[in-house]
């Protein structure tokens, strides 16, 4: 295979991100024209977090890969005094790939970790705008930066199709790298899901919205 | 003040008071850093380098590579199917029926259940919030003392922090083992090494006087003001079959001893104890949901329990080690024999998660088990993101500096620092402290030649503390939110007084015996 191939795939990739930049204006159009843009932000809302709920299966499927390939681990090492390269450093990429795509639906989901000693006081609406303050001052920006600092690493590691530093690990190591703006890309589009809804919320334009449980459960603390 | 100094404090400040807006936690960390690290650059005095690290530093050893920190999601997803599977909440029902008819019966199934709930969790306010929907009713109808219930169940949510195998002290191992090899490079000596196993065993000890210090307390009540904590009225309701205890608190007593016991002994590490956690919890949760209907599969299971014996008896019997040339016989039998118990054990997990899978408890149990790692490891992340930049201005310096300033020498530096993270602790999560505070804390406490598995200990004890006070302590929160309106927020503040005066006892304890901390992990590690 020649990278060539992968290098300019990833150029047209980003190509699309930089085209898709103006979406991200969109939770702020439906805060001034909601009448207008109320219709697509939810079709767009829905739509990501379909995607974003793909992406949590595929972190099930690693969690799952996760105890299994580690239970294999521990009895060929403990029982036949066997251990591989390459079956270690698959517990340790699916490790990785559990958090790297679950982040997305944790976000969405409302799982990630809050201070929550002012927050019952904020109401409805200062906790859409803090929402919709913290996507844009916050999220966007940290992912934006992961993105760009990120490319030409990435860049590299696909061109050499690079593997592991053992002679029997993973020949993989620069799809495990690609996880990192996969994650960066899922925690955009999550973002910009919260967003959204932040916004359908405060124009009033989400009827019948199944509203997140907000049980006490859904915050767990350390 | 110099320029770099004056922005890392104000980075902090910026940071704290965004927290409070409610957003987000791992997220205004890193996004705080991010805008301050602009900032610098902008200004000239922050090296634009760190800033191109942070992918690599995601994608290395510190987070996505971290090999010690793969038993944090197999312990998240251990404790998720315990509770799913209802089989934690089977623990504290047999074991309040058990304890039930003498004075103060309830309170010690509290604590004890808690000790072993949260030693398979970690997580106080999945602990806090489960007792609290469980036991505390239970204990208000038998006319307990709403004080003496709450406080009971808030303090004995927070054991979990400490009583190893807890998620928090394998975070605290990996930041403490960082801090400690920054502090020894900086005293120019060989490395320090902390691992998980010697904070689990150097937890051990304190844990455990916390915990009789926690039943001694209920013990105090139940003889001076028995009225506080009265027996069982009547219980109509049919005795416990021997099968019920055996299979209810036997089972799950055993899958923690065995975690716990292979990590302190130093058969498995806690990754790999880990992972036979979370096949005893799925294959227990199999039996415990399985119905008729799933006949075929439960012996399946049963094999599986069966098959591990095998493997470990064949295997200390037999010479297995496949590498050895000499293979005999015998060892053609025992490699056979073994590998078909492989099987049979494979099988068997998959057969109990055939049934969970039924039951519809195991897609919602790997859901939040994947949020729960998510939200860790998201914080990991944005806390990293913080240190990076806070060091880049020289804030790690600078803290430094502070804490060799303060009077009183090193005694006084760590009780300095031990009050910051206390209150700390009112509005930040463990988890956001061990990733922000201790790595800046605590390698300058070593190099002033504090033991830094004492250190980790004595945090950890503080913090629980700290998520025990009132107004802002955490496990309060969860209680208050758990708890029934007619339980007033003054009582259940109250009633966590007594159980603070406990912990400040073992603070003290500990601080003046090190050796309850420091004794296990050194025997433990020969």
């Amino acid at each position: 295979m020649d990278a060539d191939i992968f290098l300019r795939i990833g150029v047209f990739l980003k190509w699309i991100g930089i085209f898709l930049i103006p979406v991200f204006l969109l939770p702020l159009l439906t805060l001034v024209l909601p009448n207008i843009f109320a219709g697509p932000s939810r079709i767009l809302q829905q739509q990501i977090d379909r995607g974003t709920r793909w992406a949590l299966y595929a972190a099930i499927v690693a969690a799952v890969l996760l105890v299994l390939i580690q239970l294999a681990v521990v009895i060929a090492s403990y029982t036949f005094a066997l251990s591989w390269t390459w079956l270690s450093e698959a517990v340790l990429y699916a490790f990785a790939t559990v958090f790297m795509l679950g982040a997305a639906s944790a976000l969405k989901d409302d799982a990630h970790v809050r201070v929550d000693i002012l927050r019952p006081r904020f109401g409805d609406h200062g906790r859409n705008w803090i929402e919709l303050a913290g996507t844009y001052f916050f999220l966007f920006p940290i992912m934006v930066r992961l993105l760009i600092t990120g490319e030409q690493g990435l860049a590299r590691s696909w061109l050499l199709f690079e593997g592991s530093r053992e002679s029997d690990g993973l020949p993989i190591v620069f799809l495990f790298k690609t996880l990192l703006p996969v994650f960066a890309v899922l925690m955009l589009a999550a973002g910009l899901s919260v967003a959204l809804r932040a916004a359908l919320r405060l124009t009033g334009k989400l009827p019948g919205e199944e509203t997140p449980e907000k049980t006490m459960s859904s915050h767990y603390g350390a | 003040m110099e320029l770099e100094v004056v922005l890392a404090l104000g980075m902090f400040a910026t940071a704290i008071i965004a927290l409070l807006a409610g957003y987000s936690v791992a997220l205004t960390l890193g996004g705080v850093a991010l805008i301050f690290a602009l900032i610098g650059l902008s200004l000239g005095v922050f090296p634009q380098s760190l800033l191109e690290n942070l992918p690599s530093r995601i994608q290395g050893g510190a987070i996505m590579q971290n090999e010690t920190l793969v038993a944090v999601p197999l312990f998240i997803l251990m404790g998720v199917i315990l509770e799913r599977s209802k089989v934690a909440e089977d623990l504290l029902h047999i074991a309040s029926r058990l304890l039930g008819r003498i004075n103060g019966g309830l309170g010690y199934a509290v604590i004890l259940v808690g000790a072993l709930l949260a030693a398979s969790t970690g997580i106080v306010g999945a602990t806090v919030i489960t007792m609290t929907l469980i036991a505390l009713p239970s204990m208000l109808q038998q006319k307990y003392d709403p004080q003496l219930a709450t406080g009971t169940i808030a303090a004995s949510g927070t054991l979990g922090q400490i009583i190893p195998p807890s998620i928090v002290l394998i975070l605290l191992a990996d930041a403490v083992s960082n801090a400690a090899s920054q502090a020894a490079s900086q005293m120019e000596i060989g490395a320090f090494v902390v691992s998980v196993g010697d904070l689990f065993a150097g937890a051990l000890i304190p844990g455990l006087i916390l915990v009789g210090l926690y039943l001694l307390w209920i013990g105090l009540n139940a003889w001076l003001r028995p009225e506080r904590c009265p027996p069982a009225a009547d219980d109509t309701s049919s005795p416990l079959t021997n099968k019920e205890v055996m299979f209810g608190l036997g089972a799950p007593l055993l899958l923690i001893f065995t975690v716990l016991g292979a990590i302190l002994t130093g058969v498995a590490t806690p990754t790999e104890a880990a992972a036979i956690g979370v096949a005893g919890a799925i294959l227990l949760a199999g039996l415990r949901l399985s119905e008729p209907a799933d006949h075929r599969l439960v012996p399946l299971v049963y094999a599986a329990f069966a098959s591990l014996v095998v493997l470990i008896v064949v295997r200390n019997l037999i010479d297995l080690r496949l590498g050895v040339e000499s293979a005999g016989t015998l060892a053609t039998i025992g490699v056979a024999i073994a590998l078909l118990a492989t099987l049979l054990f494979f099988a068997g997990l998959i057969a109990g998660m055939t049934i969970l899978y039924r039951k519809a408890q195991l897609l919602p149990a790997l859901k939040s088990g994947v949020h729960i790692t998510a939200m860790v490891f998201l914080i990991l992340i944005g806390a990293s993101l913080f240190s990076l930049v806070f060091r880049g201005f020289g804030g790690d310096e600078f803290v430094a500096d502070l804490l060799n300033s303060i009077p009183g020498g090193r005694w006084g530096a760590l009780i300095g620092a031990m009050l910051v993270m206390f209150l700390l602790g009112f509005f930040l999560d463990f988890i956001e402290i061990i990733f922000v505070v201790v790595p800046l804390v605590t390698p300058p406490l070593i190099v002033m030649g504090f033991d830094p598995v004492w250190l980790a200990i004595l945090m950890a004890l503080n913090l629980q503390t700290s998520f025990l006070t009132p107004p802002f302590g955490f496990a309060l929160f969860y209680l208050r939110g758990a708890a029934p309106e007619g339980v007033k927020t003054s009582e259940i503040w109250r009633g966590a007084i007594p159980f603070i005066g406990l912990q400040l006892i073992i603070i003290v304890l500990v601080a003046s015996l090190p050796s309850l901390a420091t004794w296990l992990p050194s025997i433990a590690a020969d």
